[in-house]
């Protein structure tokens, strides 16, 4: 059997026994998600009373409306809680039933990403649909199935940058006594430049460089923006050309330190 | 019982280390406020030497003891083995392989079991885990069916495998975290403390399940134990690591001998006698008697002619003769080291 039969087997078969495993906790489950799906709701209500309150934004209600609710989905595909759980793997030597396995350990990571994701998608598909059809009449989305196909392949490449970071993040346990703080910061600084909370249009022109490249924006904001509008052709291109740069320099460097810490694990108490 | 292979001499062994060693490096931290403020600014850090250029050879087949205090460095010995971490210095070679490369066909090859920790999703039954092991081992389905069905029936947990995990007893889950690192036949078993926390049915079970892997796959196995009758009953060889060195290698009778060369003579009789009138006897070393019954310590070669005047001192109703207990011999090994490095 070849090297990638056997991953591909190795990785639906734990994807598997992850969704077992993640739905015995179905009632911590809805909750979690929903409260995840409060922020971008909250903040659309905010923004378009804003707007009916005849304050004064660059983009119109359309904009917002279709931003935010497209938002709660990007959100929930691309976003990841690796970090916490690699940082304790590592820092408890919990690593190590893994490393005695002959498989990849990036699989059990991936395959804790998709049954995530797959959770995710149960929970918060109905939600999103009700969200959609409320707020249906206020949004603006391409006819044609040509952004729709370039927001499938930005989300796919958004949710790989995610995941790497942190990869890169919980890999820093290899040195770091604990990676919290570090995470939380992140967290805090992601929640702003990647649009989660305040869409990067609304941010102010002195920014504009630095907030159109820096590399959270890619995230959630720019897969976002391909669908609610304000993206030419060519801006559509630049921008998924810096998105798959990002994807794959964070690549290399969560490899590096993945393989430096590696030699750095002391397996403690395993 | 005693698991032992014939080995053919001329085969390599499978596992050949040469001045392995491996030092950590860690910061120490007062206690208090006081020493967490000082840690924030400065740090103390210091290297341990956890394994000092120990050189050892495993044949094909064996059934070998590591044993040692805490922190003596079996289980970094171990880890090192099982590619969990690099050696600092010195040349290892397991199967062929370098452990810390973590090749495919290597870990394809050995199988890690360690007591504290669980190598089963806990949430899920064990047959999930086995599935799992299957895919990642490369079992077909013949194969992995065969085994499963004779790892259940070896261990009895046929009734075991579809429940959760977190669901049945310690002993339970260490049947079943054995049956998981077997599935896959592999050639090498590392178990580290596999007995840890068991009550004596199920501790017997588990040697003898080992027993019979040794015996029945040619399985050659290396355990870390605590517990002596785990190392008496498995384990054909031993190896003493103490301070990260490793002090003595060879048979445990071999170590029985050396270090305590009397037998254990115990005597109990139908009426009160007076033991102590055998100590005038040659070859016989400390006497204890008390009413009925009477110990001491005799010379192997002297333990014939002691039982006959034994049998003499009154009327016999029971006597024991053993070699001196391998917890006691180990329990002041150990204690005799840290007396000497203290002293010194």
């Amino acid at each position: 059997m070849n090297t990638f039969v056997r991953n591909a087997r190795v990785l639906r078969r734990m994807t598997v026994a992850d969704i077992v495993q993640q739905s015995i906790y179905r009632g911590a489950w809805i909750i979690f998600m929903a409260a995840n799906i409060c922020v971008p709701i909250i903040s659309l209500l905010i923004w378009r009373t804003a707007i009916a309150n005849g304050a004064g934004l660059p983009v119109d209600e359309q904009y917002i409306t279709t931003y935010f609710v497209l938002l709660s989905f990007v959100t929930m595909a691309t976003s990841s809680w690796m970090t916490g759980f690699l940082a304790d793997d590592i820092r408890l030597g919990k690593l190590s039933r893994w490393m005695v396995r002959p498989a990849s350990l990036l699989l059990g990571f991936v395959s804790n990403n998709l049954s995530e994701k797959f959770l995710k998608a149960f929970a918060l598909g109905p939600m999103i649909g009700v969200l959609w059809w409320i707020f249906r009449a206020s949004m603006k989305i391409p006819a044609g199935p040509g952004r729709w196909a370039v927001f499938a392949v930005s989300v796919v490449l958004a949710a790989v940058l995610v995941f790497t970071i942190d990869i890169l993040i919980g890999a820093l346990a290899f040195w770091m006594d604990d990676v919290a703080a570090l995470a939380q910061a992140r967290l805090i600084i992601a929640s702003v430049l990647s649009g989660s909370v305040v869409p990067l249009a609304l941010m102010p022109d002195w920014s504009r460089t630095f907030v159109d490249y820096q590399p959270f924006r890619y995230t959630v904001s720019f897969p976002v923006e391909i669908v609610a509008g304000g993206l030419s052709g060519s801006d559509l291109l630049v921008g998924l050309g810096i998105q798959l740069a990002y994807v794959l320099g964070f690549g290399v460097i969560a490899r590096r330190v993945w393989s430096a810490g590696i030699r750095a694990y002391s397996a403690v108490g395993a | 019982m005693n698991a032992i292979s014939d080995v053919p001499s001329t085969q390599p062994p499978v596992i050949a280390a040469r001045d392995l060693t491996k030092t950590y490096t860690f910061h120490q931290q007062r206690a208090g406020l006081g020493g967490a403020l000082t840690s924030l600014v400065r740090r103390k850090y210091e290297t341990r030497l956890a394994v000092d250029r120990i050189s050892f050879g495993i044949e094909r087949g064996e059934v070998v003891g590591l044993l040692g205090p805490n922190g003596a460095g079996k289980t970094t010995t171990l880890k090192m083995l099982s590619g969990l971490l690099y050696t600092t210095s010195g040349d290892l070679e397991v199967l062929g392989f370098t452990p810390s490369d973590r090749k495919h066909d290597y870990l394809r090859r050995i199988a890690l079991v360690m007591g504290q920790k669980s190598m089963l999703w806990w949430d899920i039954p064990a047959m999930e885990s086995l599935l799992l092991h299957k895919d990642m081992y490369g079992l077909d389905k013949d194969e992995f069916e065969h085994n499963v069905a004779e790892l259940a029936e070896l261990l009895d947990v046929q009734d075991l495998l579809n429940i959760q995990v977190r669901k049945v007893s310690l002993g339970e889950r260490m049947k079943l975290e054995l049956m998981a690192a077997l599935v896959h036949g592999p050639e090498i078993l590392f178990l580290d403390e596999p007995t840890i926390g068991l009550d004596v049915v199920a501790k017997a079970r588990v040697r003898s399940f080992l027993a019979e892997v040794n015996k029945l796959r040619g399985t050659t196995i290396l355990v870390t134990s605590h517990d002596m009758d785990d190392i008496e009953a498995l384990c054909s060889r031993v190896m003493i690591i103490d301070h990260g060195r490793l002090q003595y290698d060879g048979s445990l009778d071999e170590l029985v001998r050396t270090t305590r060369p009397r037998k254990l003579v115990r005597a109990t009789y139908a009426t009160v006698v007076d033991g102590h009138r055998l100590t005038s006897l040659d070859g016989v070393g400390a006497v204890e008697s008390s009413g009925q019954r009477v110990s001491l310590e005799v010379d192997r070669e002297r333990t014939g002619d002691v039982l006959e005047q034994l049998t003499r001192l009154g009327p016999l109703v029971d006597l024991d003769v053993a070699d001196a207990d391998v917890e006691d011999i180990m329990r002041d090994l150990f204690a005799r080291r840290s007396t000497s490095e203290e002293a010194s």
